[in-house]
């Protein structure tokens, strides 16, 4: 059995996997789910449970769309990573935008500017 | 409602431009389906496809905001929890001149007026520099009590809109006032 946290995509929620052994985290999909506070407290519980034993984690993060309450949610997210590499954890981040939204390529990049202990990346991809 | 009723709301609504109208109870399972509605009939009728982006945006926001916010208003007849009856109306339209609106409406208690105007004051008037460094701002704060995260809802739509966002309050009876806001592709 893979030692593994995974939720299935969803109309609105994306793909969530993260390999406890590897620390391959990946989000993909759209994000817009009722309660985004909801949705990525199951995916904190799953980090708590990874950092526990494990130190590193490398996040591939490529959502096509995430709404307002999402955006917070994720900044959360990248708060936490952040801790987690001041305190001597390896954590990459590579962020895939779609070329195609301007704005919110803007936002990542600004919201990573912020950061200074993960490795981070932003990708532009082409979507659909 | 006749017939004669029925129609002259048809009536009112153009047909020959792309067009999308709702109006009444909202949630988020209807804005799942409106949502994927909405963005194939986009991707089959307009080319440039950041604007389909930044409509899909922009209705989410709109769609989210009537759900938390939207009051049933004067006559409302379903009410249990009058902070949370998710009702109002949304129009996605392609004007004459080329742009897309997305308008929507929905009644707010009368003292709710101040604030949301406060909220307005924000984002309206700003250019695109301001509205990305407020939204940069907004996303560090903590959720207003009362605002449920909408602050960085309304800054977004008024940073993905082509033009300015117009808004407008009508009033409706003494407790309530009609809340319409407009945003363009």
């Amino acid at each position: 059995m893979s030692n593994e946290f995974n939720l299935p995509a969803s109309s609105r929620t994306p793909e969530v996997s993260l390999n406890f052994d590897t620390g391959a985290l990946t989000l993909s999909g759209e994000c817009y789910p009722e309660d985004a506070s909801q949705f990525f407290g199951s995916l904190n519980q799953a980090l708590d449970q990874h950092f526990s034993s494990a130190k590193n984690l490398s996040a591939n993060i490529s959502l096509i769309y995430f709404n307002s309450s999402s955006a917070r949610a994720l900044m959360e997210l990248m708060d936490k990573l952040e801790d987690k590499a001041k305190a001597g954890s390896d954590i990459s981040v590579v962020w895939s935008c779609d070329e195609d939204d301007d704005v919110t390529q803007e936002f990542v990049e600004d919201l990573l500017s912020d950061y200074s202990a993960m490795h981070l990346k932003v990708d532009l991809i082409k979507s659909e | 409602m006749n017939f004669n009723q029925f129609e002259q709301i048809r009536h009112l609504l153009p047909d020959d431009r792309f067009m999308l109208c709702y109006s009444g109870y909202v949630s988020e399972d209807l804005l799942d389906a409106i949502g994927l509605t909405l963005k194939v009939r986009l991707n089959e009728h307009v080319e440039d496809k950041k604007k389909v982006k930044q409509i899909f945006s922009i209705f989410v926001e709109l769609m989210q905001n009537l759900i938390r916010y939207g009051l049933e208003g004067p006559k409302g007849v379903t009410i249990k929890d009058e902070d949370h009856s998710g009702f109002g109306l949304v129009m996605v339209v392609e004007e004459t001149d080329g742009f897309i609106s997305l308008i929507s409406g929905n009644y707010i208690k009368s003292e709710a007026v101040p604030a949301m105007q406060a909220r307005l004051s924000k984002v309206q008037g700003k250019s695109d520099e301001e509205l990305r460094a407020l939204l940069k701002d907004q996303i560090r704060k903590p959720t207003e009590e009362t605002s449920k995260g909408a602050s960085l809802g309304l800054t977004e739509i008024a940073r993905r809109s082509a033009k300015p966002i117009e808004t407008s309050f009508v009033q409706s009876d003494d407790r309530h006032h009609f809340f319409m806001m407009k945003a363009f592709v």
